[in-house]
Protein backbone atom coordinates (compact mmCIF):
# COMPACT_ATOMS: atom_id res chain seq x y z
CA UNK A 1 0.00 0.00 0.00
CA UNK A 2 1.60 3.28 -0.94
CA UNK A 3 0.97 5.94 1.72
CA UNK A 4 -0.18 9.64 0.88
CA UNK A 5 1.01 12.18 2.92
CA UNK A 6 -2.51 12.23 4.73
CA UNK A 7 -1.64 8.69 5.72
CA UNK A 8 1.07 9.49 7.55
CA UNK A 9 0.00 12.95 8.89
CA UNK A 10 -2.93 10.06 10.68
CA UNK A 11 -0.15 7.82 11.55
CA UNK A 12 1.45 10.57 13.29
CA UNK A 13 -1.40 11.99 14.92
CA UNK A 14 -1.42 11.75 18.63
CA UNK A 15 -0.59 15.34 19.57
CA UNK A 16 -3.24 16.08 17.45
CA UNK A 17 -6.02 13.67 19.03
CA UNK A 18 -4.79 15.05 22.58
CA UNK A 19 -5.16 18.53 21.89
CA UNK A 20 -8.78 17.68 19.98
CA UNK A 21 -9.70 15.43 23.46
CA UNK A 22 -8.25 18.44 25.81
CA UNK A 23 -11.24 20.75 23.84
CA UNK A 24 -9.55 22.61 21.02
CA UNK A 25 -11.62 23.34 18.41
CA UNK A 26 -9.21 23.88 15.96
CA UNK A 27 -7.89 20.48 16.64
CA UNK A 28 -11.41 18.55 16.32
CA UNK A 29 -11.45 20.56 12.53
CA UNK A 30 -8.28 18.86 11.52
CA UNK A 31 -8.99 15.36 13.12
CA UNK A 32 -12.32 15.75 10.90
CA UNK A 33 -10.31 17.04 8.03
CA UNK A 34 -7.76 13.96 8.46
CA UNK A 35 -10.26 11.42 9.11
CA UNK A 36 -13.27 12.25 7.17
CA UNK A 37 -12.38 10.42 3.73
CA UNK A 38 -11.62 7.28 5.23
CA UNK A 39 -14.94 7.21 7.51
CA UNK A 40 -17.04 8.13 4.17
CA UNK A 41 -14.72 5.53 1.95
CA UNK A 42 -15.67 3.00 4.44
CA UNK A 43 -19.29 3.53 4.89
CA UNK A 44 -19.61 4.08 1.00
CA UNK A 45 -18.59 0.44 0.53
CA UNK A 46 -20.72 -0.34 2.92
CA UNK A 47 -24.00 0.90 1.24
CA UNK A 48 -22.78 1.50 -1.87
CA UNK A 49 -24.84 5.16 -1.80
CA UNK A 50 -23.06 8.19 -1.72
CA UNK A 51 -26.26 9.80 0.61
CA UNK A 52 -25.92 7.30 3.54
CA UNK A 53 -22.64 7.69 3.14
CA UNK A 54 -22.73 11.36 3.90
CA UNK A 55 -24.89 10.21 6.55
CA UNK A 56 -23.32 8.53 8.66
CA UNK A 57 -19.87 10.05 8.27
CA UNK A 58 -21.53 13.43 9.70
CA UNK A 59 -22.81 11.42 12.32
CA UNK A 60 -19.45 9.78 13.21
CA UNK A 61 -17.92 12.84 13.64
CA UNK A 62 -20.45 15.08 15.39
CA UNK A 63 -20.62 12.09 17.79
CA UNK A 64 -16.79 11.62 17.93
CA UNK A 65 -16.95 15.42 18.95
CA UNK A 66 -18.65 14.97 21.95
CA UNK A 67 -17.62 12.35 22.90
CA UNK A 68 -13.85 12.33 22.40
CA UNK A 69 -13.14 13.34 26.10
CA UNK A 70 -14.14 9.81 27.01
CA UNK A 71 -11.48 7.90 24.88
CA UNK A 72 -9.26 6.46 27.14
CA UNK A 73 -6.19 6.04 25.49
CA UNK A 74 -5.28 7.73 22.36
CA UNK A 75 -3.50 4.79 21.12
CA UNK A 76 -6.88 3.21 20.24
CA UNK A 77 -8.29 6.15 18.37
CA UNK A 78 -8.74 4.94 15.42
CA UNK A 79 -10.55 1.39 16.28
CA UNK A 80 -12.82 4.43 18.40
CA UNK A 81 -13.70 5.66 15.67
CA UNK A 82 -14.49 2.90 13.41
CA UNK A 83 -16.46 1.28 16.36
CA UNK A 84 -18.60 4.62 15.76
CA UNK A 85 -19.17 4.11 12.21
CA UNK A 86 -19.77 0.56 12.07
CA UNK A 87 -22.30 1.50 14.68
CA UNK A 88 -23.84 4.15 12.79
CA UNK A 89 -23.65 2.09 9.50
CA UNK A 90 -25.51 -0.97 10.86
CA UNK A 91 -28.72 1.86 12.32
CA UNK A 92 -29.03 3.01 8.67
CA UNK A 93 -29.00 -0.40 7.66
CA UNK A 94 -31.72 -1.33 9.48
CA UNK A 95 -33.72 1.72 8.68
CA UNK A 96 -32.79 0.87 5.13
CA UNK A 97 -34.49 -2.35 5.75
CA UNK A 98 -37.53 -1.01 7.88
CA UNK A 99 -38.49 1.24 4.66
CA UNK A 100 -38.46 -0.25 1.72
CA UNK A 101 -39.18 2.98 -0.82
CA UNK A 102 -36.89 3.88 -3.44
CA UNK A 103 -34.25 6.90 -3.26
CA UNK A 104 -34.97 9.67 -5.98
CA UNK A 105 -31.21 9.61 -6.36
CA UNK A 106 -31.40 5.89 -7.29
CA UNK A 107 -33.96 6.16 -9.83
CA UNK A 108 -31.98 9.29 -11.35
CA UNK A 109 -28.71 8.28 -10.32
CA UNK A 110 -27.79 11.62 -10.85
CA UNK A 111 -24.57 11.21 -8.96
CA UNK A 112 -23.09 9.37 -11.46
CA UNK A 113 -24.45 12.07 -14.21
CA UNK A 114 -22.34 15.50 -13.00
CA UNK A 115 -19.79 13.52 -10.18
CA UNK A 116 -16.87 15.83 -10.17
CA UNK A 117 -15.34 12.59 -9.73
CA UNK A 118 -14.73 12.96 -13.62
CA UNK A 119 -12.49 16.03 -13.25
CA UNK A 120 -10.36 15.55 -9.77
CA UNK A 121 -9.79 11.63 -10.58
CA UNK A 122 -6.45 11.41 -10.56
CA UNK A 123 -6.22 8.92 -13.29
CA UNK A 124 -7.74 12.10 -15.89
CA UNK A 125 -5.06 11.55 -18.38
CA UNK A 126 -5.74 8.07 -18.54
CA UNK A 127 -6.08 5.77 -21.38
CA UNK A 128 -9.95 6.69 -21.87
CA UNK A 129 -10.47 2.78 -22.45
CA UNK A 130 -8.62 1.62 -19.24
CA UNK A 131 -10.00 3.56 -17.26
CA UNK A 132 -13.81 2.78 -18.19
CA UNK A 133 -12.90 -1.10 -17.46
CA UNK A 134 -11.42 -0.02 -14.47
CA UNK A 135 -14.50 1.64 -13.47
CA UNK A 136 -16.84 -1.33 -14.70
CA UNK A 137 -14.40 -3.55 -12.61
CA UNK A 138 -14.35 -1.32 -9.27
CA UNK A 139 -18.84 -1.65 -9.91
CA UNK A 140 -18.96 -5.24 -10.40
CA UNK A 141 -16.53 -5.38 -7.02
CA UNK A 142 -18.41 -3.71 -5.43
CA UNK A 143 -21.67 -5.14 -6.46
CA UNK A 144 -20.14 -8.22 -5.21
CA UNK A 145 -19.28 -6.84 -2.32
CA UNK A 146 -22.84 -5.86 -1.28
CA UNK A 147 -23.83 -9.48 -1.85
CA UNK A 148 -21.42 -10.68 1.61
CA UNK A 149 -23.80 -10.49 4.85
CA UNK A 150 -22.98 -7.42 6.77
CA UNK A 151 -20.69 -9.07 9.08
CA UNK A 152 -18.36 -10.12 6.65
CA UNK A 153 -18.35 -6.69 4.86
CA UNK A 154 -18.01 -4.85 7.56
CA UNK A 155 -14.72 -7.29 8.20
CA UNK A 156 -13.47 -7.06 4.57
CA UNK A 157 -13.80 -3.31 3.63
CA UNK A 158 -11.96 -2.55 7.07
CA UNK A 159 -9.31 -4.98 6.42
CA UNK A 160 -9.09 -5.23 2.69
CA UNK A 161 -9.37 -1.16 2.38
CA UNK A 162 -9.24 0.66 5.36
CA UNK A 163 -5.61 -1.10 6.21
CA UNK A 164 -7.02 -1.86 10.17
CA UNK A 165 -5.12 -4.53 11.95
CA UNK A 166 -7.00 -7.67 13.10
CA UNK A 167 -6.42 -6.63 16.83
CA UNK A 168 -7.99 -3.12 15.86
CA UNK A 169 -10.74 -4.29 14.06
CA UNK A 170 -11.82 -6.96 16.76
CA UNK A 171 -11.48 -3.81 19.10
CA UNK A 172 -13.66 -1.97 16.76
CA UNK A 173 -16.59 -4.84 16.92
CA UNK A 174 -15.95 -6.25 19.82
CA UNK A 175 -15.31 -9.67 19.42
CA UNK A 176 -11.97 -11.69 19.32
CA UNK A 177 -9.44 -11.34 16.95
CA UNK A 178 -10.10 -15.12 15.87
CA UNK A 179 -13.84 -14.12 14.50
CA UNK A 180 -12.25 -11.34 13.03
CA UNK A 181 -9.93 -13.93 11.02
CA UNK A 182 -12.68 -16.06 10.60
CA UNK A 183 -15.08 -13.71 9.29
CA UNK A 184 -12.13 -12.35 6.90
CA UNK A 185 -11.53 -15.72 5.90
CA UNK A 186 -15.16 -16.65 4.87
CA UNK A 187 -16.13 -13.20 3.29
CA UNK A 188 -12.97 -13.58 1.36
CA UNK A 189 -14.29 -17.25 0.35
CA UNK A 190 -17.33 -16.26 -0.40
CA UNK A 191 -16.21 -13.07 -2.48
CA UNK A 192 -14.21 -15.43 -4.46
CA UNK A 193 -17.39 -17.95 -5.81
CA UNK A 194 -19.78 -14.55 -6.03
CA UNK A 195 -16.65 -13.36 -8.88
CA UNK A 196 -16.30 -16.83 -10.06
CA UNK A 197 -19.94 -17.16 -10.60
CA UNK A 198 -20.04 -13.64 -12.21
CA UNK A 199 -16.83 -14.25 -14.43
CA UNK A 200 -14.77 -11.79 -13.28
CA UNK A 201 -10.89 -12.36 -13.49
CA UNK A 202 -7.84 -10.97 -14.29
CA UNK A 203 -8.73 -12.64 -17.72
CA UNK A 204 -12.28 -11.28 -18.30
CA UNK A 205 -11.20 -7.79 -17.46
CA UNK A 206 -8.76 -8.15 -20.43
CA UNK A 207 -5.90 -6.22 -19.66
CA UNK A 208 -3.19 -7.11 -17.43
CA UNK A 209 -2.60 -6.27 -13.69
CA UNK B 1 4.80 -31.84 9.54
CA UNK B 2 2.45 -31.91 12.40
CA UNK B 3 1.50 -28.64 11.73
CA UNK B 4 -1.61 -27.77 10.05
CA UNK B 5 -2.04 -24.12 9.21
CA UNK B 6 -5.70 -22.89 10.34
CA UNK B 7 -8.02 -20.44 8.24
CA UNK B 8 -7.08 -17.78 11.08
CA UNK B 9 -3.14 -17.90 10.60
CA UNK B 10 -3.53 -18.01 6.98
CA UNK B 11 -5.48 -14.36 6.93
CA UNK B 12 -2.88 -13.34 9.35
CA UNK B 13 -0.10 -14.35 6.70
CA UNK B 14 -1.47 -13.09 4.21
CA UNK B 15 -2.17 -9.54 5.73
CA UNK B 16 1.33 -9.92 6.49
CA UNK B 17 0.34 -10.37 10.63
CA UNK B 18 2.42 -13.32 11.56
CA UNK B 19 5.55 -12.81 13.37
CA UNK B 20 8.46 -14.90 14.29
CA UNK B 21 8.09 -18.67 14.73
CA UNK B 22 4.30 -19.08 13.55
CA UNK B 23 5.49 -17.19 10.19
CA UNK B 24 8.16 -19.74 9.88
CA UNK B 25 5.96 -22.43 10.32
CA UNK B 26 3.77 -21.31 7.75
CA UNK B 27 6.19 -20.63 5.09
CA UNK B 28 7.69 -24.43 5.53
CA UNK B 29 4.01 -25.52 5.46
CA UNK B 30 3.23 -23.64 2.55
CA UNK B 31 6.59 -25.17 1.45
CA UNK B 32 5.50 -28.36 1.42
CA UNK B 33 1.55 -27.87 0.73
CA UNK B 34 1.00 -27.23 -2.69
CA UNK B 35 -2.61 -27.53 -1.99
CA UNK B 36 -2.17 -24.40 0.43
CA UNK B 37 -0.02 -22.70 -1.55
CA UNK B 38 -2.44 -22.46 -4.52
CA UNK B 39 -5.37 -21.18 -2.02
CA UNK B 40 -2.79 -18.56 -1.17
CA UNK B 41 -2.08 -18.04 -4.71
CA UNK B 42 -5.83 -17.54 -5.23
CA UNK B 43 -6.55 -14.92 -2.15
CA UNK B 44 -3.96 -12.72 -3.53
CA UNK B 45 -4.87 -12.79 -6.88
CA UNK B 46 -8.39 -11.41 -5.04
CA UNK B 47 -6.86 -8.72 -2.81
CA UNK B 48 -4.89 -7.46 -6.19
CA UNK B 49 -8.01 -6.99 -8.00
CA UNK B 50 -9.56 -5.80 -5.07
CA UNK B 51 -7.29 -3.08 -4.97
CA UNK B 52 -8.69 -1.80 -8.21
CA UNK B 53 -11.37 -0.13 -6.02
CA UNK B 54 -10.51 3.08 -5.19
CA UNK B 55 -11.16 5.57 -3.08
CA UNK B 56 -13.47 8.27 -3.73
CA UNK B 57 -12.92 11.67 -3.47
CA UNK B 58 -15.18 13.27 -1.09
CA UNK B 59 -15.52 17.19 0.22
CA UNK B 60 -15.55 17.15 3.81
CA UNK B 61 -18.54 19.20 4.60
CA UNK B 62 -18.28 21.89 7.61
CA UNK B 63 -20.05 19.99 10.88
CA UNK B 64 -21.26 22.47 13.45
CA UNK B 65 -20.86 20.40 16.51
CA UNK B 66 -21.65 23.42 19.37
CA UNK B 67 -19.59 23.68 22.59
CA UNK B 68 -21.21 20.43 23.72
CA UNK B 69 -18.31 18.66 24.25
CA UNK B 70 -17.40 19.88 27.50
CA UNK B 71 -19.24 18.58 30.07
CA UNK B 72 -19.78 20.58 33.10
CA UNK B 73 -21.06 19.43 36.33
CA UNK B 74 -24.01 21.57 35.92
CA UNK B 75 -24.57 19.73 32.52
CA UNK B 76 -25.38 16.60 34.35
CA UNK B 77 -29.35 15.25 33.91
CA UNK B 78 -29.53 14.34 37.69
CA UNK B 79 -28.08 17.76 38.50
CA UNK B 80 -30.84 19.56 37.28
CA UNK B 81 -33.22 17.57 38.67
CA UNK B 82 -31.54 17.87 42.17
CA UNK B 83 -31.78 21.74 41.54
CA UNK B 84 -34.85 21.91 40.67
CA UNK B 85 -36.47 19.58 43.60
CA UNK B 86 -33.81 21.91 45.52
CA UNK B 87 -35.45 25.25 44.55
CA UNK B 88 -39.17 24.30 44.88
CA UNK B 89 -38.39 23.15 48.27
CA UNK B 90 -36.98 26.59 49.00
CA UNK B 91 -40.31 28.21 47.49
CA UNK B 92 -42.03 26.19 49.67
CA UNK B 93 -40.32 27.54 52.93
CA UNK B 94 -40.49 31.05 51.65
CA UNK B 95 -44.22 31.15 51.33
CA UNK B 96 -44.42 28.59 54.39
CA UNK B 97 -42.37 31.83 56.41
CA UNK B 98 -44.51 34.78 54.98
CA UNK B 99 -47.60 32.94 55.84
CA UNK B 100 -46.88 31.39 58.98
CA UNK B 101 -47.48 28.05 58.25
CA UNK B 102 -47.08 25.45 60.57
CA UNK B 103 -47.11 21.71 60.38
CA UNK B 104 -47.33 19.36 62.99
CA UNK B 105 -48.10 15.73 64.06
CA UNK B 106 -49.92 15.68 67.37
CA UNK B 107 -51.91 12.92 69.03
CA UNK B 108 -52.92 11.44 66.02
CA UNK B 109 -53.71 14.50 64.42
CA UNK B 110 -52.06 16.27 61.54
CA UNK B 111 -52.12 20.07 61.50
CA UNK B 112 -51.75 22.28 59.04
CA UNK B 113 -52.21 25.69 60.04
CA UNK B 114 -51.44 29.20 58.65
CA UNK B 115 -50.93 31.89 61.06
CA UNK B 116 -51.00 31.60 64.93
CA UNK B 117 -52.18 28.02 66.05
CA UNK B 118 -55.51 28.29 68.85
CA UNK B 119 -54.52 25.13 70.69
CA UNK B 120 -57.53 22.97 70.86
CA UNK B 121 -60.17 25.36 72.04
CA UNK B 122 -62.72 23.74 70.51
CA UNK B 123 -62.19 20.35 72.05
CA UNK B 124 -62.54 22.08 75.44
CA UNK B 125 -66.33 23.29 74.86
CA UNK B 126 -66.93 20.01 73.51
CA UNK B 127 -65.74 18.29 76.74
CA UNK B 128 -68.00 20.40 78.94
CA UNK B 129 -71.80 19.52 78.31
CA UNK B 130 -70.69 16.09 78.96
CA UNK B 131 -71.25 16.95 82.79
CA UNK B 132 -75.13 17.53 82.33
CA UNK B 133 -77.76 14.57 82.89
CA UNK B 134 -80.05 13.48 80.65
CA UNK B 135 -83.00 14.43 83.15
CA UNK B 136 -81.48 17.76 83.03
CA UNK B 137 -81.75 18.08 79.96
CA UNK B 138 -85.18 16.78 79.51
CA UNK B 139 -86.12 19.24 82.20
CA UNK B 140 -84.77 22.13 80.40
CA UNK B 141 -86.26 21.43 77.42
CA UNK B 142 -89.83 21.16 79.32
CA UNK B 143 -89.35 24.28 81.31
CA UNK B 144 -88.93 26.51 78.17
CA UNK B 145 -91.63 24.62 76.51
CA UNK B 146 -94.19 25.69 78.82
CA UNK B 147 -92.52 29.14 78.87
CA UNK B 148 -93.45 29.14 75.21
CA UNK B 149 -96.51 27.82 75.78
CA UNK B 150 -97.91 30.09 78.21
CA UNK B 151 -96.50 32.90 75.99
CA UNK B 152 -98.09 31.93 73.34
CA UNK B 153 -101.58 31.15 75.15
CA UNK B 154 -101.69 34.87 76.18
CA UNK B 155 -101.03 36.37 73.19
CA UNK B 156 -103.32 34.12 71.74
CA UNK B 157 -106.53 34.92 73.67
CA UNK B 158 -105.38 38.26 73.61
CA UNK B 159 -105.77 38.70 69.89
CA UNK B 160 -108.61 36.67 69.83
CA UNK B 161 -110.47 39.56 72.20
CA UNK B 162 -109.17 41.81 70.07
CA UNK B 163 -110.67 40.23 67.19
CA UNK B 164 -114.13 39.96 68.62
CA UNK B 165 -114.47 43.36 69.80
CA UNK B 166 -113.26 44.85 66.64
CA UNK B 167 -116.02 42.53 64.77
CA UNK B 168 -118.51 43.76 66.48
CA UNK B 169 -118.10 47.18 66.04
CA UNK B 170 -117.66 46.31 62.46
CA UNK B 171 -120.92 45.17 62.16
CA UNK B 172 -122.66 47.34 64.66
CA UNK B 173 -121.36 49.91 61.70
CA UNK B 174 -122.63 48.55 58.87
CA UNK B 175 -126.06 47.48 60.15
CA UNK B 176 -127.02 50.76 60.54
CA UNK B 177 -125.43 52.45 57.05
CA UNK B 178 -127.42 49.39 55.37
CA UNK B 179 -130.93 50.70 57.57
CA UNK B 180 -130.63 53.83 56.62
CA UNK B 181 -129.80 53.21 52.57
CA UNK B 182 -132.96 50.81 52.95
CA UNK B 183 -135.03 53.73 54.02
CA UNK B 184 -133.87 56.07 51.83
CA UNK B 185 -134.39 54.20 49.20
CA UNK B 186 -137.75 53.02 49.56
CA UNK B 187 -138.93 56.42 50.95
CA UNK B 188 -137.91 57.86 47.26
CA UNK B 189 -139.36 54.76 45.36
CA UNK B 190 -143.11 55.58 46.72
CA UNK B 191 -142.84 58.91 45.85
CA UNK B 192 -141.48 58.68 42.13
CA UNK B 193 -144.05 55.78 41.33
CA UNK B 194 -147.12 58.07 42.79
CA UNK B 195 -145.33 61.05 39.90
CA UNK B 196 -144.55 58.66 37.36
CA UNK B 197 -148.36 56.84 37.36
CA UNK B 198 -149.91 60.27 37.18
CA UNK B 199 -147.99 61.52 33.94
CA UNK B 200 -148.50 58.15 32.56
CA UNK B 201 -151.86 58.41 33.11
CA UNK B 202 -152.27 62.57 31.67
CA UNK B 203 -150.46 60.98 28.88
CA UNK B 204 -152.32 58.08 28.25
CA UNK B 205 -155.71 60.19 28.26
CA UNK B 206 -154.01 62.82 25.91
CA UNK B 207 -153.36 60.05 23.43
CA UNK B 208 -156.40 58.15 23.62
CA UNK B 209 -158.25 61.34 22.73
CA UNK B 210 -155.67 62.49 19.76
CA UNK B 211 -156.35 58.78 18.48
CA UNK B 212 -160.24 58.37 18.95
CA UNK B 213 -160.32 62.28 17.13
CA UNK B 214 -158.22 61.81 14.59
CA UNK B 215 -159.70 58.03 13.76
CA UNK B 216 -163.37 59.24 13.67
CA UNK B 217 -163.01 61.69 11.23
CA UNK B 218 -160.66 59.54 9.14
CA UNK B 219 -163.54 56.48 9.52
CA UNK B 220 -165.79 58.92 8.68
CA UNK B 221 -164.40 59.89 5.26
CA UNK B 222 -163.51 56.41 4.51
CA UNK B 223 -166.90 55.35 4.80
CA UNK B 224 -168.60 58.08 2.57
CA UNK B 225 -165.97 57.55 -0.01
CA UNK B 226 -167.23 53.51 0.30
CA UNK B 227 -170.65 54.38 -0.03
CA UNK B 228 -170.40 56.32 -2.85
CA UNK B 229 -168.25 53.90 -4.70
CA UNK B 230 -171.00 51.16 -3.62
CA UNK B 231 -173.66 53.11 -5.61
CA UNK B 232 -171.48 53.68 -8.58
CA UNK B 233 -171.01 50.05 -8.32
CA UNK B 234 -174.45 48.95 -8.27
CA UNK B 235 -175.54 51.62 -10.63
CA UNK B 236 -173.04 50.27 -13.31
CA UNK B 237 -174.34 46.74 -12.58
CA UNK B 238 -177.90 47.89 -13.34
CA UNK B 239 -176.77 49.22 -16.78
CA UNK B 240 -174.76 46.27 -17.54
CA UNK B 241 -178.38 44.00 -16.05
CA UNK B 242 -180.12 45.91 -18.59
CA UNK B 243 -177.93 45.83 -21.58
CA UNK B 244 -177.58 41.70 -21.41
CA UNK B 245 -181.64 41.77 -21.14
CA UNK B 246 -182.14 43.55 -24.04
CA UNK B 247 -179.38 41.60 -26.11
CA UNK B 248 -181.16 38.50 -25.11
CA UNK B 249 -184.62 39.48 -26.45
CA UNK B 250 -183.44 40.35 -29.42
CA UNK B 251 -181.65 37.33 -30.11
CA UNK B 252 -185.18 35.58 -28.85
CA UNK B 253 -186.40 37.55 -31.55
CA UNK B 254 -184.31 36.73 -34.21
CA UNK B 255 -184.98 32.72 -33.11
CA UNK B 256 -188.29 33.45 -32.85
CA UNK B 257 -188.11 34.70 -36.86
CA UNK B 258 -186.06 32.25 -38.27
CA UNK B 259 -188.28 29.36 -37.02
CA UNK B 260 -191.35 30.91 -38.62
CA UNK B 261 -189.42 30.61 -41.70
CA UNK B 262 -188.90 26.97 -41.36
CA UNK B 263 -192.03 25.97 -39.91
CA UNK B 264 -193.43 28.01 -43.10
CA UNK B 265 -190.67 26.47 -45.35
CA UNK B 266 -191.51 22.62 -43.84
CA UNK B 267 -195.10 23.39 -44.37
CA UNK B 268 -195.26 24.60 -47.90
CA UNK B 269 -193.23 21.22 -48.71
CA UNK B 270 -195.70 19.29 -47.44
CA UNK B 271 -198.14 20.66 -49.43
CA UNK B 272 -196.72 20.31 -52.70
CA UNK B 273 -195.70 17.02 -52.22
CA UNK B 274 -199.07 15.71 -50.77
CA UNK B 275 -200.42 17.76 -53.89
CA UNK B 276 -197.83 15.57 -56.14
CA UNK B 277 -198.97 12.28 -54.57
CA UNK B 278 -202.96 13.32 -55.17
CA UNK B 279 -202.77 14.03 -58.66
CA UNK B 280 -200.30 11.06 -59.12
CA UNK B 281 -202.92 8.97 -57.68
CA UNK B 282 -205.80 10.34 -59.84
CA UNK B 283 -203.76 9.63 -63.20
CA UNK B 284 -203.85 6.25 -61.95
Amino acid sequence: MTETLLDIAMMHSDDLIAQAKAGDQNAQGKVVQLWYKRIYNFSYKFFQDHDMAMEVSQKTFISMCRNLASLQENARFKSWLYKIAVNYCREEARKKKSSRSLSFDVVWNKEAEDSPQWESSSHRFDNPERQFQQKELAEALQDAMLELNDEQREVVIMKEYEGLKFREIADALNISENTVKSRMYYGLDALKKILERKQINKETIGYGL
Amino acid sequence: MAYKASENDLMAYLYGELEGKEKEAMEQYLLENAEARLELEKLKQLRTLMGQVRDKEVIVPTLFVGDHRRSYFYHAPYFKTIMSIAASLLVLMLVGKLFGLQVGYVDSEFKLTFGKSEESRPLEKISSPATITQAEIQQMINASLQENNEAMQASWSETQKKLDVSITRNLALNSEKIDKLVRQSSDASQEQIKEFVAGMQAENVKLVKNYFQLSSTEQKQYIEGLLVDFAKYLQQQRNDDLQVVQTQLKSLEQNTDVFKQETEQILSTIITSVGNKSSLGAKN
